[in-house]
């Protein structure tokens, strides 16, 4: 059992809080993706579970086994750093063979298993070349052989692809997904990239200021960010944010009212919310657009992207909104538009805490 | 004349001065070496001869045959000074083995305290440059001071606790400790700016595979900065290869080293003997510049890691 839990976990570098009390249960076989901006906190927390760093407090349990005062090595753990940190003094067979022989593994059996970790990550041909003779795409499968070898129940990676460019980055996502489906293996996974996170993840964990903002599946969280922060990490472009208030609209519903904006909102929006000072965010895909002469808004910029294009627009409020429509679409800079937000995708989070109200 | 030939012409007039003074300067440098290599082949006539001989007339290897005897050192009194056997054995012996054993030393514990300070920050962020502050203290400081310490209190201290008497003074142990410890600064410092430069991600791969500190020390760090140990080692056997002060006060008779054994030539009971002084003079300087030679670049290297740390 590969099952890994953490509790109140906390982390201090002297005055800073780099860890703030994370709670988090990641099981067995999943492929779990922590997410952040810089200084959030997850290479922190990866780096607990792996042993190169001590919690301030707070209990790791690996299966049922609290591994705080366990050895890196004796956690049972492969680990793919972010700089591939692969041993320039050795050929990429001793490279791989590391593991084996700091445990001691008779010499026949370090050749076979070798073999067959550089022939999984088709690596064959390269074994007895030094890293700084292999491209970047092949010291990363030289990296992941030399932690497949020793067989983890559990594979940390700290943005193992940061380095590579972006056409092999996108390759290496599909074939580190494959990995995973090969080797039901847990894979802790630390990146800064959301859409790296949204393309590989069972289940994303956000980080934000030491803590956890949100668990949930890709589309969960995309659809239903739990704050603020979360809503405007993931998605490009960024979802467009209005500050204003909720009132009681013309019918029984309520409504959003900002400046030159008066959105309906859901049925299902709370009541209590009523009455309150909120920000209401919408992804740039339900931002409707249509050309009209006595429209709100104005054309800025257009940003086609082939299958859609970005249209942004100015519309009298603090900040241009964005919306994405068809490629085909005639919208110039200097069009005037009218737009309305579909109401069923408008997220509410309060201005102060940033947490979702709806 | 157009202005561009004017400034190409002030440019080469620029050239010529300054290789003039250069060559002045390497003439002025040189000329000694040349002049201590070429007396090393002359006969005791022309050492101090007038006009001088600007090389050997009678070419000899007189001097070189009287330094390579195997008799012990100014054993046998011959009323003719320049017949006299000034064997340079012992003190080659004595040298080799007191800064080969010395440098050695002072690498082994200077990398494990320059591991150390690099990865722990043992001490302190300032304690890597508080460490190069020790060299600022000059030999002639602590040489009296500790010669008291070799010479009356350690012996007079074991003498009263243990009953036998137990002297640093003039022995191989007390001036290698003193090599060891006047030269770890340096190994610290250079080791320092060798070992910043191995990624520590290096080290968390090690250890996350299972290797403990010694193992990652031995199989990951050592291996990355062997060119820096090979350095480093020759550097400081240079410096206590040409040690002077410390074993002229510190050792006599039983210990010589070459330095001292040169200076012997120069007094009023051996006289004057600028023959074979020079040949001891040469055969000291060969290692050392060959050594400096082959190490120029990577010194070069080593010195200039700790300017232009990240």
């Amino acid at each position: 059992m590969a099952e890994i839990v953490l509790r109140d976990l906390v982390k201090h570098f002297g005055s800073a809080v780099a860890v703030a009390g994370v709670h988090l249960q990641i099981e067995d076989g999943e492929f779990l993706i922590m997410v952040g901006p810089s200084g959030c906190g997850k290479t922190t927390t990866l780096n607990m579970i792996s042993g190169l760093e001590t919690p301030t407090s707070g209990e790791i349990f690996i299966g049922d086994q609290v591994v705080n005062d366990l050895e890196p090595g004796e956690r049972g753990l492969g680990m793919v750093f972010q700089d591939l940190a692969l041993f320039p003094h050795m050929t990429v067979f001793e490279n791989i063979a590391f593991g084996l022989r700091v445990k001691k593994t008779e010499e026949a059996e370090v050749e076979r298993r070798v073999r067959a970790a550089a022939d999984a990550m088709h690596i064959g041909a390269l074994l007895d070349k030094r890293p700084s003779e292999c491209s970047g795409g092949e010291a990363q499968r030289v990296a992941l052989a030399r932690t497949i070898v020793n067989d983890p129940s559990v594979f940390l990676m700290d943005e193992p692809l940061s380095s590579l460019d972006a056409k092999l980055r996108l390759d290496m996502r599909t074939e580190l997904k494959h990995l995973h489906h090969r080797l039901r293996a847990t894979f802790v996974y630390v990146t800064h990239d959301q859409a790296e996170a949204m393309t590989m993840a069972d289940r994303i964990v956000v980080m934000e200021g030491g803590r956890i903002e949100q668990v949930g599946a890709p589309l969960e969280i995309y659809r239903r960010p739990a704050s603020r922060f979360v809503a405007g990490f993931f998605g490009v472009p960024t979802m467009n944010f209005l500050e204003g208030e909720v009132a009681a609209g013309a019918g029984d519903g309520l409504e959003f009212r900002s400046t030159r904006v008066v959105q309906p909102l859901s049925a299902s929006t709370p009541a209590a919310v009523a009455g309150s000072a909120a920000t209401l965010g919408v992804r740039a895909e339900h931002v409707r657009l249509a050309p009209s002469d006595d429209g709100a808004g104005r054309v800025t910029l257009t940003e086609p992207l082939g299958d859609e294009t970005l249209v942004f627009f100015e519309f009298g409020g603090s900040a241009p909104l964005v919306a994405k429509v068809d490629p085909d679409s005639p919208l110039g800079p200097g069009d005037p538009v009218a737009f309305d937000f579909d109401r069923d995708w408008c997220h509410l989070f309060d201005p102060e805490s940033g947490a979702r109200l709806n | 004349m157009r202005p561009g030939g004017r400034s190409r012409l002030r440019r080469y007039r620029q050239a010529w001065v300054r290789h003039a003074i250069l060559l002045a300067w390497t003439f002025f440098i040189v000329f000694p070496l040349y002049w201590m290599l070429s007396t090393s082949f002359k006969d005791a006539g022309e050492w101090v001869s007038w006009p001088p001989h600007w090389y050997p007339h009678e070419f000899t290897i007189h001097n070189y045959r009287q330094i390579f005897t195997f008799s012990a050192l100014g054993e046998e009194l011959s009323r003719d000074a320049t017949e006299q056997a000034f064997s340079i054995w012992k003190a080659l012996g004595d040298s080799l083995l007191i800064c080969s054993v010395a440098s050695f030393l002072a690498l082994v514990l200077g990398v494990f305290l320059a591991y150390a300070i690099s990865r722990f920050a043992v001490g302190g962020s300032k304690f890597r440059h508080i460490i190069l502050t020790i060299r600022m203290v000059p030999p002639i400081v602590i040489a009296i001071p500790i010669l008291m310490y070799y010479a009356i209190m350690i012996p007079f201290t074991t003498e009263l606790l243990f009953g036998a008497r137990i002297t640093l003074f003039d022995t191989y142990f007390g001036l290698g400790a003193l090599y060891v410890a006047t030269t770890l600064p340096f190994v610290i410092w250079m080791m320092l700016s060798f070992i910043d430069e191995v990624p520590f991600t290096l080290e968390h791969a090690a250890r996350m595979m299972g290797a403990g500190r010694m193992y990652t020390l031995r199989r990951v760090v050592l291996p990355l900065v062997a060119s820096g140990l090979v350095v480093t080692y020759l550097f400081v056997f240079i410096l206590n290869w040409s040690e002077f002060l410390l074993a002229l006060t510190l050792t006599h008779p039983e210990v010589t080293t070459l330095p001292v054994l040169l200076n012997k030539f120069q007094s009023a009971s051996e006289g004057r003997l600028y023959g074979p002084q020079a040949a001891i003079g040469t055969v000291i300087t060969i290692p050392v510049v060959v050594l400096g030679v082959l190490i120029q670049k990577h010194l070069i290297k080593g010195f200039s890691f700790g300017m232009i740390r990240r």
